[in-house]
């Protein structure tokens, strides 16, 4: 990065760029989460499912995201692992509403942390217990439980419920994102 | 731009490519900075272009590195630099075919085709189709919908021509965007109007009534595009063909009325269709020559070089019409374009008067060794119709054509002028001796074995019959000193047919073929030594047999034959007579006659394959019951025996055998409704003739052909060979659904009256050409001779009589004596041809025309009395 890139961040003009990967099953509500955090006049009224992936910055108070928005689609799932080396944080989005495939998330989640690319990186992983407005659905500590995250210990992980139709939670989750990746980047600064 | 331009420096610092010797590897380790954050847009850029680069140079890529280098590249759609991300969608395109899972890009190209950056909107289309599958089809059509009528023309465009693309792999979503095409065919752009209407086209191109109605429409609402315009043409010209339609058509109309468009391209395309149809008048070429005539003036040499190109073409079928711009070609001669130049002469020559020819030939000699070899051909063809045309024009034609051979050129140039000399000297006597010496000093230094031999083989034929004979043996002999051994093998054959021919030059010919027994090669040695035997036996029988009449069984025929005796040891020794017979090739003499007219049936022609003799041997081979008929004599030319467009569609084939004859009629069943069982042919036999078989085509379905045989035994008097079958076709019905084919499970027998199968002596009958028919009628001699005198008063002409007399009989006219010189009132006609069962049918006419018609006095001779009998009593 050249001089006048850090001169700019030092001044907080321009801030750090980090990769996240936003993964989960089909329909919990992935795009719609990242459309959220779009400028209202790039904002997309209709979200369809995706196929592959897409890639969309967004802007927290200290961190610019790139965010790579996968396609939760059975046949698509195994692509995430191509995307896992190179991001810093994983958002892992949860359909709280769907008591039944609850388990096939977990399944899901399982593989991701023992893949050998994150297997041993202090990498922090976002939980959103989406659509919390839904009748049927769980609450985050029960939807932590079924998902079995009190043994990840290895981790850092936090889980916030949210309504990703009208914002609710969304931003509580990225702001605990954005102080993990802070962190990081600055023990990375200091060992440089 | 500016990184380009940066490039652009470099490469020229650099000096030549700088993409040379770029390594694979490399490249691809490369590759690897995509995954890199932040993206640096620059050396990524450059980078992918090294990709692909290496890519379109044909380097191979495994699937698993170019899937690494695809995901890679998929993380460059976080930078949003406009040349990047070009590439990129430069890059899916190219990788879409090597790597694994590209379907991943989906959204995000789905994200640009919809976005607001125009510039990224076509590329981006044209990207997902190249990624897309079947099954994904469905998920992107409402967006292929959207991006036809999208009113950015490029936009527009790139989504009808991936439309297209689209449509190989599955046609049904395609046709479902007809209203969009529909609409896009409305554009004010010239190229997205060409683009709809080519998908229009495309998605109605088997529905002929559509396509009909499609060119009636645009033809009438006027289109912008001249490209629309050409396209319809094309689309027009090609209905036209298919239904075979006249000048009358109303698409003809519209194809004449594009001759008036403003724009060149159209008036081109316009007069270009009207001059290839097929059925045109000269009044209907009239206008479309006039407007090309127009064209040879312009002042664009690709207009000038179109138009002389294309009455070059003309010029070949309709002569009398490019004649009314001869002025304008003339001019055109001393073109700066020297394709032009070349053209224009040939065309001249195709149409010009004899008082020309020198006056051209002097101005094309001007300039031979400035043009390619492409167009010397042309030019080499255009001598060799004028050759037909003006026979008399030989002395300087032929001088022209020695002059060429002379200088330098490739093989295909040569062959043409040696083909163009040899049909010279077969079809007119007087050039012959000419054209003799210019290919005997030809072979004096002539790098191309084919042609050496080729000429060699002529040499051996015409030679001994000239004046002269003794000036050419040292030409050949020659050959033996100096080539390599296939020509010296050539070059003994042919010194073997002037010692078989010229008594007095026997001697002399014995030592040249002794000394040639002292030759390194074995095939040289071989054929010296057979052919010092034979001529020693000074008989003329064995000289006619073995040298100049040489081997007249079809090649695979007796590959086939000694294949199957070496399989199966017999103590009797192996029959040559059971070999079928080589077919003489009919339409080759046709071909010859217009040159360049049919290009592509020649190749056919040369090779030794099957013949259609031989593919039928093998296809009743199959037939258990037929196998065990013996060799298989003669198939004649299928004959139809209901009217095309009938109910059932049938062809009649008459296969000859020494005691029996099949007939084979493939059937065709042209109703949609009905499937037919159990179809046989019934005949009505002649007398004498015995039906012993019927083979029946168990299930002929709508629209697939099938086959039944008949078999009938032949009457043992073996001078009652004619006569008349009656047919009916009898069948089983089962009525069928239409759409889906299935038949309902009972049916009721019907039949069907066919037109009456004749067998005549012709099925009897094997062409067989006699090079040499004065040595074959001594060779069978006397002993069956036949002579009768015939008046036939119904033939006006000798030709006339002359084309009757070779269908009646079946056999091969030798020594080109079917052709009759003009403005002779007599004439021999010498046929040659072998009869069933092996026997040498010769048949000498000597035809004189009279007041009262034409006279005939026939001579049959043959190895079998009742032969003889059979064929002098054909004609009457």
């Amino acid at each position: 990065m050249g001089f006048f890139d850090s001169l700019a961040q030092w001044l907080g003009v321009k801030k750090k760029e980090v990769n996240v990967l936003v993964v989960g099953l089909d329909n919990s509500g992935k795009s719609t989460i990242i459309n959220h955090f779009k400028p209202p006049e790039l904002k997309n009224h209709e979200i369809v499912p995706t196929v592959g992936f897409n890639v969309e910055k967004f802007k927290s108070k200290a961190l610019a995201f790139t965010a790579l928005d996968m396609s939760g689609q059975g046949r698509y799932r195994n692509l995430w692992e191509q995307y896992y080396k190179e991001c810093d944080g994983i958002i892992f989005v949860i359909d709280s509403s769907d008591k039944l495939r609850m388990v096939v998330a977990k399944d899901e989640l399982d593989l991701l942390l023992q893949h050998a690319e994150l297997k041993d990186k202090r990498i922090p992983i976002l939980f959103f217990a989406n659509k919390m407005d839904a009748r049927e659905s769980v609450s985050s500590v029960k939807c932590s439980h079924l998902m079995g995250l009190e043994t990840l210990r290895d981790k850092p992980w936090h889980i916030c419920a949210s309504n990703a139709l009208t914002g609710d939670g969304l931003h509580e989750g990225v702001d605990w994102l954005t102080d993990q990746l802070k962190d990081v980047l600055e023990k990375k600064s200091r060992k440089k | 731009m500016l990184s380009l331009k940066r490039d652009k420096k470099e490469e020229e610092e650099g000096g030549g490519n700088p993409f040379n010797n770029l390594e694979k590897s490399s490249v691809l380790q490369e590759a690897r900075t995509f995954n890199e954050t932040p993206i640096n847009p620059r050396k990524c850029g450059h980078i992918l272009t090294k990709v692909l680069y290496i890519i379109n140079q044909g380097e191979s890529i495994g699937t698993t590195e170019a899937t690494e280098a695809f995901f890679a590249m998929t993380k460059l759609f976080q930078s949003k630099d406009p040349i990047l991300r070009r590439l990129v969608y430069l890059g899916i395109k190219e990788m879409s075919k090597i790597a694994q899972d590209v379907i991943i890009v989906t959204s995000s190209l789905m994200k640009d085709m919809t976005g607001k950056e125009d510039q990224f909107r076509g590329p981006a289309i044209r990207a997902l189709c190249s990624v897309t599958d079947h099954s994904m089809l469905q998920s992107i059509e409402r967006y292929m919908k959207q991006a036809i009528v999208d009113k950015v023309p490029g936009v527009s465009s790139a989504a009808l021509v991936s439309a297209l693309h689209l449509g190989k792999g599955s046609q049904e979503v395609i046709k479902r965007w007809v209203n969009e095409a529909q609409e896009a065919v409305n554009s004010d752009n010239v190229m997205v109007q060409f683009h709809a209407l080519g998908l229009l086209y495309y998605i109605r191109k088997t529905d002929k009534l559509a396509v009909n109605k499609l060119v009636s429409k645009f033809s009438k609402h006027t289109l912008k595009s001249p490209y629309a315009y050409c396209l319809l043409i094309r689309i027009a010209s090609k209905l036209i063909e298919e239904e075979d339609a006249g000048s009358d058509s109303p698409m003809f109309d519209f194809i004449e009325s594009c001759l008036r468009h403003k724009s060149e391209m159209v008036i081109y395309e316009a007069a270009h269709a009207i001059v290839q149809l097929k059925n045109t008048t000269a009044k209907d070429l009239a206008p479309a020559v006039s407007v090309l005539q127009l064209f040879c003036s312009s002042p664009k040499p690709t207009l000038r070089f179109a138009a002389v190109r294309t009455l070059n073409k003309v010029a070949i079928k309709h002569p009398a019409a490019v004649t009314a711009c001869n002025l304008d070609l003339e001019n055109l001669i001393t073109d700066v374009n020297r394709s032009i130049a070349t053209l224009a002469i040939t065309t001249l020559l195709k149409t010009g008067n004899e008082s020309s020819v020198d006056r051209l030939m002097k101005q094309i000699s001007s300039f031979m060794s400035e043009i390619s070899d492409e167009f010397k051909i042309v030019v080499v063809q255009a001598i060799r119709s004028l050759c037909a045309k003006f026979p008399r024009k030989h002395n300087v034609l032929m001088t022209f054509l020695a002059q060429m051979l002379r200088d330098e050129g490739g093989f295909d140039y040569k062959k043409e002028i040696v083909d163009c000399i040899i049909v010279t000297i077969e079809e007119n006597p007087e050039a012959k001796e000419a054209g003799l010496a210019h290919l005997c000093e030809f072979i004096e230094d002539c790098e191309h074995t084919v042609l050496a031999t080729k000429i060699l083989h002529l040499l051996g034929k015409e030679g001994p019959r000239t004046p002269t004979p003794s000036k050419y043996i040292r030409f050949i002999y020659n050959r033996v000193i100096l080539e390599n051994a296939a020509v010296r093998a050539a070059a003994v054959s042919a010194i073997a047919k002037f010692g078989a021919h010229c008594e007095d030059l026997l001697e002399s010919c014995i030592v040249l073929l002794e000394r040639c027994q002292l030759d390194t090669d074995d095939e040289v040695r071989d054929r010296a030594t057979f052919y010092v035997n034979v001529l020693k036996q000074q008989q003329k029988a064995l000289s006619s047999a073995f040298i100049l009449n040489g081997l007249q069984v079809s090649v695979v025929g007796l590959e086939r034959a000694l294949h199957q005796y070496t399989l199966e040891p017999n103590e009797a020794e192996f029959d040559m007579k059971s070999v079928p017979l080589a077919t003489q090739p009919l339409a080759e003499q046709k071909v010859r006659d217009v040159p360049g007219e049919a290009p592509s049936a020649r190749p056919a022609q040369d090779k030794v394959a099957a013949s259609r003799q031989d593919v039928y041997q093998e296809q009743l081979a199959q037939v258990p019951e037929l196998a065990n008929l013996g060799t298989l004599f003669k198939s004649s030319q299928p004959m139809e025996v209901t009217e095309s467009e009938t109910e059932y569609y049938i062809q009649c084939v008459k296969h000859t055998f020494s005691n029996y004859i099949v007939f084979q009629f493939d059937c065709t069943n042209t109703l949609n409704d009905q499937l037919l069982e159990k179809v046989t042919v019934e005949m009505e036999p002649a007398e004498g003739f015995e039906v012993t078989k019927y083979i029946a085509c168990q299930s002929l379905p709508y629209n697939k052909p099938g086959t039944t045989y008949t078999l009938v035994r032949l009457p043992a008097e073996p001078t009652q060979v004619t006569g008349t079958f009656a047919c009916t076709l009898k069948f089983l019905v089962k009525d069928c659904d239409p759409q889906t084919g299935e038949p309902d499970d009972e049916g009721y027998d019907d039949e069907y009256v066919l037109e009456d199968v004749e067998v005549t002596v012709a099925d009897h009958v094997q062409r067989v050409m006699k090079p040499n028919f004065a040595a074959s009628w001594e060779e069978v001699g006397p002993e069956n001779e036949l002579e009768d005198t015939y008046s036939l008063s119904t033939m006006s002409t000798i030709e006339e009589a002359i084309k009757n007399i070779v269908q009646y009989m079946g056999l091969q006219p030798c020594e080109r004596s079917d052709k009759v010189p003009e403005g002779k009132s007599s004439h021999t006609l010498y046929l040659g041809g072998v009869f069933r069962g092996g026997h040498d049918a010769l048949v000498r006419a000597k035809l004189a025309l009279d007041s009262s018609g034409v006279t005939m006095q026939l001579t049959v001779r043959s190895t079998d009395p009742n032969v003889s009998e059979v064929l002098a009593t054909a004609v009457a």
